[in-house]
């Protein structure tokens, strides 16, 4: 009986993973299932069904589970597309770093400007790469207040596209505005998504069923 | 949908299953191949009965334990039925590619 408890002990250190919500409706009925499933004589955790348990748990509290429309999920997959097209100009502009600053060093006008871009892309990206992920989210938990900030992101991605274009770096820096375009019409398609109609019905009255 | 999720309304397509239950019914449908682990089927139906397609059908408690008791809704009905066409429907065109002259028995 002590072995028992023991496992058991073990059993609901872990599920502490999981939202409080989930176990106070949940907890007992888990825990009879994992010590039904438990191996004869078995007194600690193993590794792969803590793995699991883990996992579902932090799952589950990043992602609650509600029904959750085809375009909110699609505008969630493009938020992560959106971060990890950041995090590929973030690597590309890292590894080029010293070949650009060599390139850059045979016009000696452009030297400051490109350094300002390198510098700027270095400390712009990781921020980014955290909004976009965060706005994935918040968005696919049906925050509202998510859906509004990404409009606002998406309005100041536009003027910072608007404003490189009116500088004309399209012809001074094309694969840094092809790249900046893409970013910009992966946020377009996200924000068209979370303002479709059967988006609009997750966001706001899902919290209160909640 | 995933082979998971396929499996646990699988289990719960002739009757009510408890966790466990729904566990040994995958084990067996799958021929030993899926061992559901219970964070896992835990997952699945919490998005499953959010989703409306698997219900709670009472509990009770069994050497102090507590059991949960779980169904299909006809809405999960509807969908397991129409996933499983799908999938019936794909394998008998896989078949019927790699033997043209035995697909009919195959399938």
């Amino acid at each position: 009986m002590s072995e028992m408890t023991a496992l058991e002990r073990g059993y609901r250190r872990i599920l502490a993973c999981y939202p409080r919500s989930f176990l106070r409706e949940n907890a007992d009925e888990l825990l009879a299932v994992l010590l039904d499933t438990a191996a004869e004589g078995q007194t600690r955790v193993g590794l792969a069904e803590a793995w699991d348990l883990v996992r579902s748990g932090v799952r589950m509290r990043l992602w609650p589970a509600a029904p959750r429309p085809r375009a909110v999920r699609a505008a969630v997959t493009l938020m992560l597309a959106g971060a990890a097209a950041e995090l590929a100009a973030l690597i590309t502009v890292a590894v080029s770093f010293w070949a650009v600053r060599a390139a850059a060093a045979r016009y000696p006008a452009t030297m400051d400007a490109v350094l300002v871009h390198q510098v700027a892309v270095l400390a712009g990206a990781p921020l980014a790469i955290g909004l976009w992920l965060w706005l994935a989210w918040a968005n696919g938990k049906g925050e509202d207040w998510a859906r509004m900030l990404s409009a606002a992101c998406f309005g100041l991605l536009t003027l910072s596209v608007l404003a490189a274009l009116a500088q004309h770096a399209e012809a001074d820096a094309p694969a840094t505005m092809i790249a900046a375009a893409a970013v910009w019409a992966i946020g377009l398609a996200s924000v068209i998504l979370i303002f479709t109609p059967a988006a609009c019905r997750y966001y706001g009255p899902r919290l209160a069923q909640q | 949908m995933q082979e998971a999720t396929f499996l646990i309304l699988t289990a719960l397509a002739d009757g009510s299953q408890h966790g466990y239950g729904i566990i040994t019914e995958v084990t067996q449908i799958s021929d030993g191949r899926v061992r559901l682990r219970a964070g896992t089927l835990y997952t699945a139906l919490d998005r499953l009965r959010a989703d409306g397609l698997v219900a709670v059908d009472g509990e009770e408690v069994v050497e102090g334990r507590l059991r949960r008791y779980y169904r299909l809704t006809p809405e999960g009905t509807k969908v397991l039925a129409a996933e499983a066409a799908r999938l019936q429907a794909n394998a008998a065109a896989a078949l019927a590619r790699l033997r043209p002259g035995l697909a009919g028995g195959l399938a």
